[in-house]
């Protein structure tokens, strides 16, 4: 039918952009973590991002302040300070955290499964209850592993920064 | 996906609503269907779905053909899980306490009419890697002298990925489809790997360069929801981590394998092949034994 048409059907009902983008959490899969690690991981390296971002505006204050507002560098780059002493910036901080002590050890974890091609098994001969051969080898454990560490290590990083 | 073998064995609720994703291609609407139907115990979506076409509404469209999980038509989301209608018993996806089930075309594909999808995107996908085995020798290629050997284990690096029946449903659940429509897909990658492992294939540095580009294997983040929804345990999730690591080596000039060579020509027709007695045997069965005592099976007289 979409030969017939010459791609018309391709063209016209392709998914959309919104469809296209809530495809990560519309999709339900079952035994599957690794999509909340993907979910996860893309989610934590915007945060990631977004803070870079920051912290090179927030160092680079004593410089551009004194451009922008003619003032002097150091008394707002106290000012700054001061500012980011509040709870929500410590909230902020511990967002920050999470989001790097997840995105750290699981980033090794897909360097070592997507570059070195271990911990994903080996092909078989699958049987029943036909669980993929992926799923049962050594990468589910390390992903396991991640959030273990993860959670543990943000507790710890919780404690530190709001006390 | 891995059966649910104790689901058939269950009885579903006796009256099931199923919610269907419809579209008319003429008028260009969407919209949502609601059907009840008698349900009963090993029913599965695809009856669902046949009973509502024979009994309520015609005009429901939809793609079948085996009815047993072969020929992987049947592909559509029930409750936002790309599965197989067929092999998809009703006790998996609704319960007492929630008898309704939803059931929309294959996401990240085109729709014709209500849940049936296009797959020329998908197929070209899949030709685009060369899914043949290809010879530096041309003429070899096209005239074969004989037979290539080839090794249990090295078959078992390739048997699971021709178990693959074409069904979409790893292509629908990928994430990085839905984001990148040009990106080959993990039936594609998966078959592009069982070419690469073939011992009888030459042609794996074509198919490297055809998938070590932006839209081929480096796009992959391993979700690995195709492996989660593949209802024949392919695992294309590992196949494309296992390829873009061969991808890797390929580069680093350090990828090497055995090809393997013709061994004699091929028998004539009705000569007899002799095989190893191993490899025609039970195990536990003596040839000899059998020899000397051999087994007769007798059939009632009225057979």
């Amino acid at each position: 039918m979409a030969r017939e048409q010459g791609g018309a059907v391709e063209k016209e009902n392709r998914p959309g952009f919104w469809r296209s983008s809530l495809n990560p959490w519309t999709v339900r899969t079952k035994n599957n973590p690794e999509r909340v690690a993907f979910v996860l991981h893309r989610v934590t390296g915007f945060i990631i991002l977004a803070f870079l971002l920051a912290h090179i505006l927030e160092t680079d204050s004593p410089v551009w302040s004194q451009i922008v507002y003619h003032v002097n560098g150091w008394a707002f780059w106290n000012h700054i300070m001061g500012i980011e002493s509040g709870l929500a910036f410590r909230i902020g901080e511990f967002i920050v955290a999470g989001a790097v002590l997840f995105h750290a050890p699981n980033g090794i974890r897909l360097l070592l499964t997507e570059f070195f091609g271990v911990g994903v098994g080996r092909p078989g001969d699958p049987k029943p209850p036909y669980v993929p051969f992926t799923f049962t080898a050594a990468q589910r454990q390390w992903l396991y592993a991640v959030f273990v560490v993860w959670i543990v290590l943000w507790i710890i990083a919780g404690v530190i920064i709001f006390t | 996906m891995a059966m649910d073998m104790e689901a058939a064995r269950r009885s579903p609720p006796k009256q099931v609503t199923v919610r269907i994703r419809r579209y008319d291609p003429e008028t260009k609407k969407t919209w949502w269907q609601e059907y009840k139907i008698e349900a009963h115990r090993g029913m599965t979506v695809l009856d669902a779905l046949l009973k509502i076409k024979e009994d309520v509404d015609h005009t429901i469209v939809m793609r079948y053909s085996c009815r047993q999980g072969i020929c992987g038509s049947c592909g559509v989301v029930v409750n936002g899980t790309p599965r197989l209608a067929c092999q998809t018993q009703l006790t998996e996806v609704v319960s007492d306490a929630n008898p309704v089930m939803t059931i929309e075309p294959l996401y990240n594909f085109p729709v014709i009419r209500d849940l049936m999808t296009d797959f020329t995107d998908f197929f070209n996908k899949h030709r685009s890697v060369k899914p043949y085995l290809i010879r530096n020798d041309k003429e070899e290629q096209e005239n074969p002298k004989g037979q290539y050997d080839m090794y249990p284990d090295e078959y078992l690096q390739i048997y699971q990925y021709t178990n693959c029946v074409y069904c979409g449903l790893c292509y629908a659940a990928c994430p990085v489809v839905a984001a990148d429509p040009e990106f080959l897909g993990p039936q594609a990658l998966m078959y592009a790997l069982r070419f690469v492992n073939d011992v009888r294939d030459e042609g794996w540095k074509e198919r490297f360069l055809i998938v070590d580009t932006e839209h081929g294997c480096h796009r992959c983040h391993f979700a690995a929801s195709c492996s989660a929804v593949c209802p024949k345990a392919v695992d294309p999730a590992g196949a494309i981590q296992s390829l873009r690591s061969k991808l890797f080596r390929f580069r680093l000039g350090l990828y090497k394998r055995r090809v393997s060579k013709i061994i004699g020509p091929p028998p004539e027709k009705g000569e007899k092949v002799p095989l190893p007695p191993e490899a025609t045997l039970l195990p536990g069965v003596d040839l000899k034994k059998l020899e000397e005592e051999p087994v007769v099976i007798k059939l009632p007289e009225d057979y």
